[in-house]
């Protein structure tokens, strides 16, 4: 009887510890997205419309979320380009300008937000995760798809990034 | 009281349907006029191909790219071609086909031969028209690409060069090999690298659009004269101090963006502007370009120093103006 009283605090108790270290682990993984943790590299020949990219992401677990992942992949694309090489040809950043991720800290905001817009334009290439361990870190690389055309289309209808005819 | 009111209702009315209608008009005004882009093959690649064709200039043999043949011989440049217009088609840059300015031009030749009047007279056409008619877009997009074989495995080399047709300033360039496989056919290989280097082609290009739309078109303006013009003027004919060169030169000074131009060449009979920078709207918010610009010097030439001018057309970013005579 008095462990059934004592049972149910305790299961109370674990889920928002569990629930508050989730939220901690996701805080810190979207503070490394933004200022740039992580490594982006070029995965290979895409189809026409993707970019194939491995990013490299850090945790304190092996098991990032693969949410993160995704996320990484198309800031990457957006801000920071990645280097070629081994018959990969190598990107430049879809925003030219540096500053558009302060010009547009709102809409970046709520686009890359948990369950925001980017989810759209990635998605995970099951079975090519790779762990390696980095001091007290490990850092996890997935090789990630992004639909490169549709996300400049959506980038250019919010006038983050210019269209090609823009002017003409 | 309603009569009245109706009355300015409906004048209002009409006030605003022609407000709406000059702001229309202002928008479509406002918009720079598009270069016309067209891919081309490299001479390089054309004379690797043999679709050349051999002609004597001068005492030497000169190799001639045939673009013809190529387009109706080579299926590689068909293919890499219809990729491109795809993917510039994707971007709102649709670009104009090799194939059928060519095919035009052999239409509207073969009709003009054939054009004549009820009293027997042909049309009446100066060479340098057929010349001008030839010369349709405004960037050439030079294409080229080569197969190489490492043992079982071949990759292929590509290279997209953009040009201004009048400048002959590059505008960009995208190069590179493809990864080496043993299956894939050289047309696949070549269709996976347009594909993969496109991005970056597409945002050098887009650069010069933007700095273009910053500090103006780079065009390039020939001033020549007529021999024994009946104006009795030259490029050095003096109007008060100055030499009528050095005219021109002040008055580019004071209507190019920055005062951006140079002059590369001048005698009493030719001076060439290179590097001329025009704003690509005049004071009314109008679109302007090589030809615009030209008309204006022009204008200035014959209204404040009565020397008659022959204005003529090279494309948006060239013109020739021809003193002494129109």
């Amino acid at each position: 009887m008095h462990m059934k009283k004592f049972l149910l605090p305790l299961l109370v108790l674990v889920a928002c510890v569990s629930t508050s270290c989730d939220a901690v682990r996701q805080k810190k993984a979207n503070k490394d997205t933004n200022e740039y943790r992580y490594e982006i590299e070029c995965g290979g020949n895409a189809i026409q419309g993707t970019y194939l990219v491995k990013v490299w992401s850090y945790s304190r677990t092996p098991s990032i979320a693969e949410n993160q992942c995704r996320k990484n992949a198309v800031h990457g694309v957006i801000f920071k380009g990645y280097g070629g090489g081994q018959g990969c040809v190598s990107q430049r950043p879809m925003a030219n300008n540096p500053g558009v991720e302060t010009q547009f800290e709102d809409y970046f905001k709520s686009f890359f937000a948990t369950g925001g817009e980017f989810q759209k334009y990635a998605s995970i290439v099951g079975g090519t995760t790779d762990v390696v361990k980095v001091g007290k870190e490990y850092k996890v690389g997935v090789l990630v798809s992004v639909r490169k055309d549709d996300l400049r289309k959506a980038l250019e209808a919010a006038g983050v990034i210019r269209r090609l005819n823009a002017g003409f | 009281m309603f009569n009245v009111e109706c009355l300015m209702f409906k004048d209002m009315k009409r006030y605003i349907f022609s407000i709406a209608l000059a702001l229309v008009a202002l928008v479509a005004s406002a918009q720079i006029k598009k270069p016309e882009l067209m891919v081309i093959p490299s001479d390089n690649w054309c004379i690797q191909n043999g679709f050349y064709t051999e002609v004597e200039n001068m005492g030497m043999t000169v190799k001639v790219p045939n673009y013809k043949q190529a387009l109706q011989e080579s299926m590689g440049l068909k293919l890499a071609i219809a990729k491109l217009n795809d993917l510039m088609a994707e971007r709102q840059f649709p670009l104009q086909s090799l194939e059928q300015t060519i095919k035009n031009l052999e239409q509207r030749r073969m009709e003009d031969n054939l054009t004549t009047s009820k009293a027997g007279n042909e049309l009446a056409e100066s060479p340098l028209d057929e010349v001008a008619r030839t010369a349709k877009c405004d960037i050439i997009l030079e294409l080229s690409w080569e197969q190489k074989n490492f043992g079982p495995k071949h990759s292929v080399s590509y290279i997209l060069e953009a040009r201004d047709a009048y400048t002959g300033k590059s505008i960009g360039a995208s190069a590179g090999t493809g990864a080496p496989s043993f299956s894939a056919d050289v047309d696949v290989l070549l269709e996976e690298a347009i594909v993969a280097n496109m991005d970056n082609f597409n945002n050098r290009l887009m650069d010069h659009f933007t700095e273009m739309q910053e500090i103006g078109r780079e065009i390039v303006i020939d001033i020549k004269v007529f021999a024994n013009n009946a104006a009795g003027i030259d490029l050095e004919t003096e109007f008060g101090d100055e030499e009528l060169v050095d005219i021109i030169e002040d008055w580019l000074q004071k209507n190019t963006v920055q005062g951006r131009f140079s002059r590369q060449y001048s005698s009493e009979n030719v001076a060439n502007f290179t590097q001329v920078r025009i704003p690509v709207y005049d004071e009314r918010g109008r679109a302007i370009d090589a030809n615009g610009f030209a008309k204006q010097l022009a204008k200035f030439l014959r209204k404040d120093f009565n020397i008659p001018v022959k204005v003529m057309v090279k494309g948006l970013g060239r013109a020739v103006l021809i003193l002494g005579e129109k």
